[in-house]
């Protein structure tokens, strides 16, 4: 009757994108900017979000024209061989995206949770969880993150609260003082973590009202990017410029030091830790969800098992190459920076301009014809 | 092959006999009919199911009466016109068919010249009666709860819903105990495709015996494997006619006095009747505190072992030192402490259960005082952790039904392997992969999450009756299991009322 569609909501949507920008943003943004730019962060974060909405506008545009599903359209636009390269551009962006969201999600968990557990055992436990969501389809996925969205929202909302009081607005200040080369590294550093609203491209099938689509990827990157500006904005008062420069998950460290009324609770940082778990998760579930969709699709294989079992387990190595060699980091960087983000957005443009093209084209056919 | 029934009273009486030959419970008896009594008939019937003292009085007994009062040549057509027409008598046309009407409990008639047989109702086989339910009490409301017969249960609801909208559709389960199945529902009010579904699923089955309606929940569940149950269980008529109303269909098991609701969320479990009858605000309350004790009743014990093992730096120094202060002595690591705990209250609970009343209760607390306290004391468990499996036992008595709880109860078990190898990852893990399985599951094509989940098909109205129950004036509409067009529960005649 209504279960087992395969269609999901636009809220469903909604919260889905917001659990999956909000989690590695707020957790690395905030360090990444402050050593870059300091208090200029805060135009980083505006330009950023005005970068993701110019990518969402391209994304709209993609979708308007799409009549089925995105594979098909590309194909249909730019040609079969086009269609199966951006195919495999989007597969390695996804696959790569969940190999580095596991990586993160793992550590986190080594740092904060489980300070003598094992890397390996731990993102292979995270590994089978997405395996298990996965098969369940994007239905389930969707209403997990639709149920623990006010679960994690109202703990983080109320915990930023109380962290008011400890903000010192001296740290916000100098303005206009950081190098334009850094300043443009930390604006392209905010857009790249915009970029999985890509997933929207890959939903309209699956979604109930394909055509609010576009819309909840607005309402998400407006909630996300408001929310980014208050940690940031937070963060930077209390622990100034330099000590947030070095600080590696830094929104966490804060919640070990925010006193709750009543004292019943003397650290929060473990409980607190599971918003972004749990949002980490949320991502690496979208990139093994959606990477397995774009194998499926490029494969033509009905299940999704092999497609599935394939992009986990490269995206378990990848992850494995983070966690053993460092370097790997800022290769991914310069992945994310100059790859990534020309890649996708490249994509976009390539599409809708051969989409106008050949729509003009076909418009000047029938003209002619109908003038003959 | 069926046997047909003639006219030849001997022939059927010989054919019925061998039938049930070796039947001491059935009674057999020939009797003279007619002016004259140069007729005879044949009745049969379960001992006990029809009243031998009461004969004159029963329906039996008054046609007897009156086919001996009739000449000869009238009594067929006699039978034919009138007695087939008295309420509830059934012809058959088969021995078998005849057989299986009076293993209802009813009186089988045959007579010389008439080529049927004739179920005549008599008071049917013995029962309880309506009886105050065990389970599910509730402060306000009905105290009535449903029996083990299908006839007084399908009459407790009909009394409840008293409308020609409400069908009771009649199936059998079991080979060999031909168990009467009744579907209730309120015609205008059910998608007609959750009814066509649940009748797929009765027929999809064999079995030898459907003894209770929990044989047939097991057989017509989906996910089989799931701890949750997919049916909503009851023993109140009042909430089983409040399901109807809510456009769900409500099966009826003869013999069993728990009626199965489908289809069913995890919210209609935490429901119960009083909360419609309380006002909403004590509603509200006791509501969220049930949601919060299935929650705790599958994790608490886990929560416990994570903080203490693993991130005793939440906890203030004064209660750390007084958790550490309490497991001094104790030599066992805490996972094997709350495990301990926890299969001794099961076993309690389990022991309670299978005593008669009042042994159940003594043993109870003398398990719970008791064998707690000497455990304190032989240094074999903490107190904190006697607190903790008590508080937990107390929360999954909170959730309202007990199936559900008990899925709680077992997934309690993996919280505590989880949070005791893996912390506060253990209890993320678990619940995610719980959220995970809940998320995918459904009955009746409902999400089992729903309304937190796809509120938006009702128009967000749904989750006005979940964690808080508002005021009954805003539930205007019924929940998503009722179909569309059918959905308006409440209107008030004046318009400003119900606003305020």
């Amino acid at each position: 009757m209504f279960a087992d569609n395969w269609k999901i909501s636009l809220r469903q949507v909604r919260r889905l994108l917001i659990l999956d920008i909000f989690g590695l943003s707020s957790l690395m943004l905030p360090g990444i900017l402050s050593s870059l730019t300091g208090a200029d962060g805060v135009f980083c974060l505006i330009l950023g979000a005005a970068g993701g909405w110019a990518f969402l506008w391209l994304i709209r545009k993609n979708l308007q024209n799409a009549q089925g599903d995105y594979y098909h359209y590309m194909k249909d636009t730019a040609g079969q061989i086009a269609g199966d390269a951006f195919m495999v551009f989007y597969y390695l962006y996804f696959v790569t995206l969940c190999g580095f969201a596991l990586y993160q999600a793992a550590t986190l968990v080594l740092t904060w949770l489980l300070p003598e557990g094992s890397y390996f055992w731990v993102s292979i436990l995270l590994l089978l969880l997405a395996a298990y969501g996965t098969v369940r389809g994007i239905e389930g996925r969707a209403r997990v993150y639709e149920i623990i969205f006010w679960f994690l929202g109202i703990p983080l909302l109320v915990m930023l609260f109380l962290a008011l009081r400890e903000v010192r607005t001296d740290y916000w200040a100098p303005l206009m003082y950081s190098k334009s080369g850094d300043f443009l590294q930390g604006t392209l550093a905010c857009w790249v973590f915009l970029l999985p609203l890509t997933a929207l491209l890959f939903l309209k099938p699956f979604c109930q009202k394909p055509e609010g689509l576009a819309g909840c990827g607005k309402c998400a990157l407006i909630e996300v990017s408001v929310l980014n500006l208050a940690i940031y904005l937070v963060l930077l008062g209390v622990f100034g410029r330099n000590t947030l420069g070095v600080l590696k998950r830094p929104v966490i460290t804060l919640m070990s030091m925010i006193n709750l009324p009543g004292g019943f609770f003397t650290r929060q940082d473990v409980i607190m830790t599971s918003v972004w778990f749990l949002a980490l998760f949320a991502l690496m579930h979208t990139g093994a969800f959606q990477s397995t969709l774009v194998l499926k699709e490029l494969f033509h294989e009905s299940g999704n098992r092999y497609s599935m079992w394939i992009s986990l387990i490269l995206a378990f190595i990848i992850s494995m190459g983070f966690f053993g060699n460092t370097f790997l980091m800022e290769v991914y960087e310069i992945y994310q920076k100059w790859i990534v983000l020309p890649g996708l957005t490249g994509i976009l443009l390539i599409l809708l301009l051969t989409y106008r093209i050949r729509r003009r084209t076909a418009r000047e056919k029938e003209g002619e014809e109908n003038e003959q | 092959m069926a046997v047909q029934i003639t006219s030849d009273l001997q022939e059927n009486i010989s054919q019925f006999e061998e039938l049930f030959s070796d039947c001491a419970d059935i009674k057999k008896r020939k009797v003279k009919v007619g002016q004259n009594l140069e007729k005879e008939c044949y009745i049969a019937y379960i001992e006990v199911a029809v009243s031998s003292t009461e004969w004159k009085d029963s329906a039996v007994g008054k046609i007897l009466q009156t086919l001996r009062e009739l000449p000869e040549e009238k009594l067929v057509s006699y039978v034919e016109q009138n007695v087939e027409d008295i309420s509830d008598s059934q012809p058959f046309a088969t021995i078998e068919d005849a057989a299986q009407g009076m293993l209802t409990g009813d009186v089988l008639f045959f007579l010389e010249g008439y080529d049927k047989a004739l179920k005549i109702p008599d008071k049917g086989y013995p029962g309880r009666g309506v009886y105050e339910t065990e389970s599910e009490k509730v402060i306000r409301g009905s105290n009535e709860g449903f029996s083990e017969s299908i006839k007084l249960n399908t009459a407790l609801i009909r009394k409840r819903l008293r409308s020609p909208h409400v069908k009771v559709k009649e199936s059998f389960a079991g080979k060999r105990t031909h168990t009467n199945v009744d579907l209730v529902y309120m015609k205008d009010l059910i998608h007609p495709g959750m009814l066509e579904e649940i009748e797929k699923r009765l027929g999809e089955f064999e079995i030898d015996g459907a003894l209770d309606s929990g044989i047939i929940e097991q057989l017509t569940e989906k996910r089989t494997y799931s701890p949750f149950p997919q049916f909503q269980t009851t023993q109140r008529p009042d909430r089983a006619a409040m399901a109807i109303l809510e456009g769900r269909i409500v099966l009826l098991s003869d013999n069993s006095p728990v009626a199965l609701i489908l289809p069913a969320t995890y919210n209609t479990f935490i429901q119960t009747s009083d909360d419609y009858y309380s006002r909403w605000e004590i509603a509200s309350f006791t509501r969220m505190l049930r949601y919060l004790a299935s929650f705790l009743a599958m994790t608490f014990p886990g929560l416990y072992l994570a903080v203490t093992n693993f991130h005793t730096q939440i906890l203030p120094t004064d209660l750390l030192l007084s958790l550490a202060a309490a497991r001094q002595g104790v030599p066992f690591p805490a996972v094997v402490e709350i495990i301990l705990m926890e299969v001794a209250f099961e076993l309690l609970r389990e022991a309670g259960v299978r005593l008669p009343g009042a042994n159940g209760n003594t043993i109870g607390i003398v398990g719970g005082l008791i064998i707690g306290q000497a455990a304190v004391d032989a240094n074999i468990v903490s107190p904190i952790v006697v607190i903790v499996v008590a508080l937990t036992a107390l929360c999954s008595f909170a959730v309202p039904n007990e199936e559900f709880a008990t899925a709680f109860r077992i997934l309690k078990f993996l919280f505590i392997f989880l949070c005791g190898y893996l912390g506060f990852f253990g209890f993320l893990v678990g619940t995610l992969g719980i959220l995970i399985h809940l998320s995918h599951l459904e009955s009746f094509g409902i999400p089992y999450l729903s309304p937190f989940v796809g509120a938006d098909l009702n128009g967000y109205r749904d989750e006005r009756d979940t964690f808080l129950r508002l005021p009954l004036g805003l539930l205007r509409k019924r929940p998503i299991y009722t179909r569309e067009g059918a959905r308006t529960r409440l209107r008030f005649k004046r318009q400003d009322k119900g606003k305020s």
